[in-house]
């Protein structure tokens, strides 16, 4: 289903923002909100998961449902799952399309990566000792 | 012991009135404060020790040595690019700007990816904007357009707007009406007098749909405005002349999306219109703790608030081509140093995964996602919790932070001094 990525600041992403290793932050993060309507044509149910593809990549995310969210929207908390796939791309402002990112949405059974796989995905490697 | 007073370090509404109750140099309560400030003095795990990436792995590094190879990193390079400054005080951003002098660097700060539009849209028509001590005494009517303080100021309504008592707006609640403008039905939006969900991309077309109510041409306006209904606008434009005091804050949901800081313009410019029937200011909501400083900071040292390149020896601005986020696009710097923010995460993996090509250093106190794209990470205080210095609040009223406990961490102004008397031939800026 083609659909419009949108994303922004939650009070759950806020309080985890400084410890990107925890699950909460994870959890939290790789979060995307759908309409329930949109849901229902995708035949996925809250916890379930979709994988997001773009231009510039693809990300698996877990689907909940809020009926604030526009059909043919997504919304995802600021942060490492939706970067994954948001062009970087500025059209001369220095600010990327971090709310009008065109997106393609279907269900899937892959896992969610944790930040520091997406991290190592991208040439990191992850620091765990703390 | 019960420190008073303590100023919330988290988000633009710098919070001067939480009440923090420390033990054996521990903190162990906070009062007052909402819940991303109980978690920023709470669950403050930090990096232990400067580490260094190998091979293999991760090994623990002196400080000494850390600065010294940072030095040696930022002197060899031929682009270095200084990047962060939002959540530290601006001891540390005046000495990031004059390290980026020295070497010729390029020096952007987080408001590149949230408030950098807002500043476009102000160099082109101004700012008619004023304290939140201003808007809590006097405003009657609010406007949150593209914002979701609940969320991300969860106390902006209460100590500024909706919920706070003023002296000429007693009944807070009773008299001040709340619009709230966004696509999405937010808990913002929940709590409004009138909400107005308006069609993504849809922004710029509604404040010129306003402006043109407010000059009296209702006429030319169609049924419905990027979903708005023409009788719905009619009625906030008059909400809005008829305020006494009426005050805009705009969120990312306008410099993020289409049209980026034209939607600020146009905001901007329908304030201007509604001046002329009532007092109307404008003001963006600013994230991140001391994002406001580094603008300010920036910009009485160089001229330009963020996007400083000073490889022609003198400060150039060139939004578009020296942020950031275009410079690690292009894979143009050859070494980065990443301070109080975490690019990592919050960049295009595009822009990201340069960081992983290049020597990059990161200062802050915590590890992130940055961290693991760096090849030295160094941990310093953190401003506000044990570290003192000056912060700007998001409507520019500078505020001290304090100092709370002592954690053993040097400052990073410290380290930056370190690095750049290094960089300096032992001369300090
Ligand atoms: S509203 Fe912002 S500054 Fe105030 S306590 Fe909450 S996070 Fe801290």
């Amino acid at each position: 289903m083609k659909c419009i990525l949108n994303t922004g600041r939650t009070v759950p992403q806020g309080a985890s923002v400084e410890h990107k290793g925890s699950e909460l932050y994870s959890t939290v993060a790789s979060a995307c909100f759908l309409n329930p309507v949109d849901m229902m044509m995708l035949g996925i149910e809250n916890g379930d998961r979709v994988r997001v593809t773009t231009p510039a990549g693809h990300i698996v995310l877990t689907a909940r449902p809020a009926e604030g969210v526009a059909r043919g929207e997504i919304f995802v908390a600021i942060g490492p799952y939706a970067n994954h796939i948001i062009s970087s791309e500025t059209h001369g402002t220095g600010m990327p399309d971090f709310k009008s990112q065109s997106v393609d949405v279907e269900p899937t059974e892959e896992p969610i990566k944790s930040v520091g796989e997406l991290m190592e995905a991208i040439g990191g490697l992850r620091y765990d000792r703390t | 012991m019960i420190e008073r007073d303590v100023v919330c370090p988290f988000c633009g509404c710098l919070c001067d009135d939480l009440e923090l109750e420390t033990e054996g140099g521990k903190i162990v309560k906070v009062q007052n404060g909402c819940s991303l400030a109980e978690s920023t003095f709470m669950n403050d795990t930090r990096l232990p020790a400067p580490i260094r990436r190998t091979e293999t792995g991760w090994e623990d590094i002196s400080y000494n040595e850390a600065i010294k190879e940072t030095a040696e990193i930022l002197r060899d390079a031929d682009r270095p690019l200084l990047y962060g400054w939002s959540s530290t005080h601006g001891e540390a951003q005046s000495i990031g700007v004059h390290i980026a002098e020295l070497i010729g660097a390029v020096i952007d700060n987080t408001s590149t990816v949230c408030h950098g539009p807002s500043i476009l849209a102000i160099q082109e028509v101004g700012h008619p904007g004023c304290t939140l001590g201003q808007v809590k005494n006097r405003a009657d009517v609010i406007i949150y357009w593209g914002a979701n303080p609940v969320e991300a100021h969860p106390r902006h309504m209460s100590r500024y707007t909706t919920y706070a008592t003023g002296f000429f707006v007693p009944e807070a609640r009773r008299e001040r009406t709340v619009i709230v403008v966004d696509t999405r039905r937010t808990d913002t939006a929940n709590i409004a007098d009138e909400f107005v969900q308006i069609e993504r991309g849809g922004d710029y077309a509604v404040f010129s749909a306003l402006r043109a109510i407010v000059r009296g041409n209702a006429s030319v306006i169609p049924r419905k405005v990027a979903g708005v209904s023409k009788e719905q606008l009619i009625r906030i434009a008059e909400i809005c002349k008829k305020a006494k005091f009426g005050a805009i804050f705009f969120g990312l949901g306008l410099t993020m999306s289409r049209g980026k800081y034209k939607n600020i313009r146009n905001a901007i410019e329908l304030t201007d219109e509604l001046n002329r029937h009532t007092k109307f200011v404008i003001s963006p909501l600013r994230g991140h703790g001391n994002v406001y400083g580094s603008n300010e900071v920036f910009t009485w040292m160089t001229g330009y608030p963020f996007a400083v390149d000073f490889a022609r020896g003198i400060a150039f601005y060139n939004p578009g081509e020296t942020t950031a986020v275009d410079i690690l696009r292009r894979g143009e710097c050859d070494a980065a140093l990443i301070v109080a923010s975490d690019p990592g995460a919050n960049f295009p993996r595009a822009a990201a995964a340069h960081l992983a090509k290049i020597p990059t250093v990161v200062i802050d106190p915590h590890v992130n996602a940055t961290t693991a794209l760096s090849r030295i990470h160094i941990p310093c205080t953190a401003a506000g919790i044990d570290a003192a210095g000056t912060a700007y609040r998001m409507d520019g009223v500078p505020i001290r932070l304090k100092k709370v406990i002592d954690r053993g961490y040097p400052d990073d102004a410290e380290i930056l001094k370190k690095i750049y008397d290094l960089l300096n031939g032992g001369m300090g800026p």
